[in-house]
């Protein structure tokens, strides 16, 4: 049987050239591409809480409205550009402590070391992680968390959440920030530098993604919508890019 | 998430690198192609100080001249209505392709200018099916990091034409899949045509 459909698969794969084997004034298509409504249709999204994920959705705009777009512009206009680079570039340093480690988890040592290497280089030269000596060197900031790593170990990410004041997130990313939130030093420092250093980095990441924001509102028909896809493929790439590492790695031992 | 959408934000500058291809009538291969047209259009960004303005009517004007050719808006709505396409018919698919083309030309337009601090490398080419559909690996730099940006081309009747744009591993075509069909679900096909218009203003 088997033998018999190899010659048909075949000419399956001829035929389409044959129809295109006429003269032409330019050159064509030899294979037809899969046509549209045969590529992969993804599963549509996991949001069971879509009604209250949409209320929080609305509640954070509110604050985004009244508190976090004033400071924003502040920051971005009384700053001075270099200090909010070496702000980011701080943060930065911290989390590549915790990329690094997540790399760890997820088996990837090869890009541990890169990331730690950033650490090491960035804390020392550049002057406690203002300034990305690493990046200068060609070893760029990667991302990695511990949301990833669960994923990666075959955690299934759970539905869609919209986090108060954070915003996107699932059932799994959820318990990652937990676990990163456990194990940062600011957690267990006194109230008002743990909480001022948690406020920087806030709205030195808000600024960092408004001009993105911005684009969403622009080209998004339901905005909750489209922030929930962009997020939910970002975080899949992520964990699918992580377990295609470490099941390479493994094969190669 | 923020740095993976804010990298959308720049794909325009490289697509609008895809326009001058009608300069190469037999184009030799589409990475080829990305590679030259990159070069040809940051050099025109660069030059032209009206074009470094977003806003400016000289950007939209450019866009429809240089960049809207080298797109299958057929192909990508299809792509991005999925099982939903063929609930339309024809005269509401030719009216979702020209109000989804107009959203998408009117919303990244205004990127090109950011072409001007920007270089594109192509990096690898993967063939999907020889000689037809192709997604050339690029990466956008001159950023504190550089961007991985892929076109994925489809070679028809216009020549190579991009269908989809994926940042850092994120289609931009699948981002608006759950939209239109949640909104088709919801209020049919003549539904999402009503919200496309009105987003586009009228």
């Amino acid at each position: 049987m088997k033998r018999f459909l190899i010659p048909l698969g075949l000419l399956a794969l001829i035929a389409p050239g044959l129809a295109f084997a006429a003269p032409m004034k330019k050159a064509k298509p030899v294979l037809t591409p899969l046509p549209i409504e045969e590529r992969e249709e993804p599963a549509p999204p996991n949001d069971v809480f879509e009604s209250v994920n949409r209320v929080t959705f609305a509640f954070n705009d509110g604050i985004d409205a009244v508190l976090i777009n004033p400071l924003v512009t502040v920051w971005n206009t009384v700053i001075p550009s270099f200090v909010r680079t070496g702000v980011g570039n701080f943060f930065n340093n911290l989390d590549d402590i915790y990329v690094g480690a997540n790399h760890v988890l997820q088996g990837n040592g090869a890009r541990a070391a890169m990331d730690f290497q950033r650490v090491v280089v960035n804390s020392t030269i550049g002057i406690v992680g203002l300034v990305d000596v690493g990046a200068k060197m060609g070893i760029n900031k990667v991302d990695g968390d511990f949301g990833q790593t669960l994923g990666v170990w075959g955690i299934p990410s759970g539905p869609y959440l919209i986090l108060p004041l954070i915003g996107p997130s699932t059932v799994r990313e959820t318990a990652g920030r937990g676990g990163r939130i456990l194990t940062d030093p600011r957690t267990y420092m006194d109230r008002v530098p743990s909480y001022a250093l948690m406020g920087l980095e806030y709205v030195q990441i808000r600024a960092d993604s408004k001009a993105n924001e911005g684009l969403i509102a622009a080209s998004s028909l339901d905005r909750y919508v489209f922030v929930r896809n962009l997020y939910l493929q970002k975080r899949a790439l992520m964990v699918k890019s992580g377990r295609e590492t470490l099941n390479s790695s493994q094969a190669a031992k | 998430m923020g740095k993976g959408l804010r990298l959308i934000f720049r794909v325009v500058a490289f697509l609008a690198a895809l326009s001058l291809s009608s300069a190469y009538a037999d184009a030799p291969s589409p990475d080829e192609l990305v590679r030259k047209l990159a070069a040809e259009m940051t050099s025109a960004v660069r030059s032209d100080p009206d074009l470094q303005n977003p806003g400016s009517l000289k950007i939209s004007d450019f866009v429809q001249k240089n960049i809207v050719p080298r797109f299958d808006f057929d192909r990508i709505t299809q792509i991005a209505m999925g099982r939903n396409w063929a609930k339309a018919n024809p005269t509401e698919q030719k009216q979702i392709i020209a109000e989804f083309s107009k959203l998408l030309t009117r919303t990244y337009s205004n990127a090109i200018a950011s072409l001007k601090d920007l270089d594109v490398e192509v990096k690898s080419t993967r063939v999907l099916t020889p000689n037809t559909d192709v997604t050339v690996k690029t990466q956008m730099i001159g950023r504190p990091q550089p961007v991985a940006i892929d076109y994925s081309l489809i070679n028809g009747a216009g020549g190579w034409r991009v269908y989809d744009v994926t940042v850092e591993g994120i289609s931009l075509v699948a981002a608006y899949r759950d939209e239109f069909s949640g909104l088709v679900s919801q209020s049919g096909v003549a539904g999402l045509i009503d919200a496309l218009k009105t987003k586009n203003g009228g």
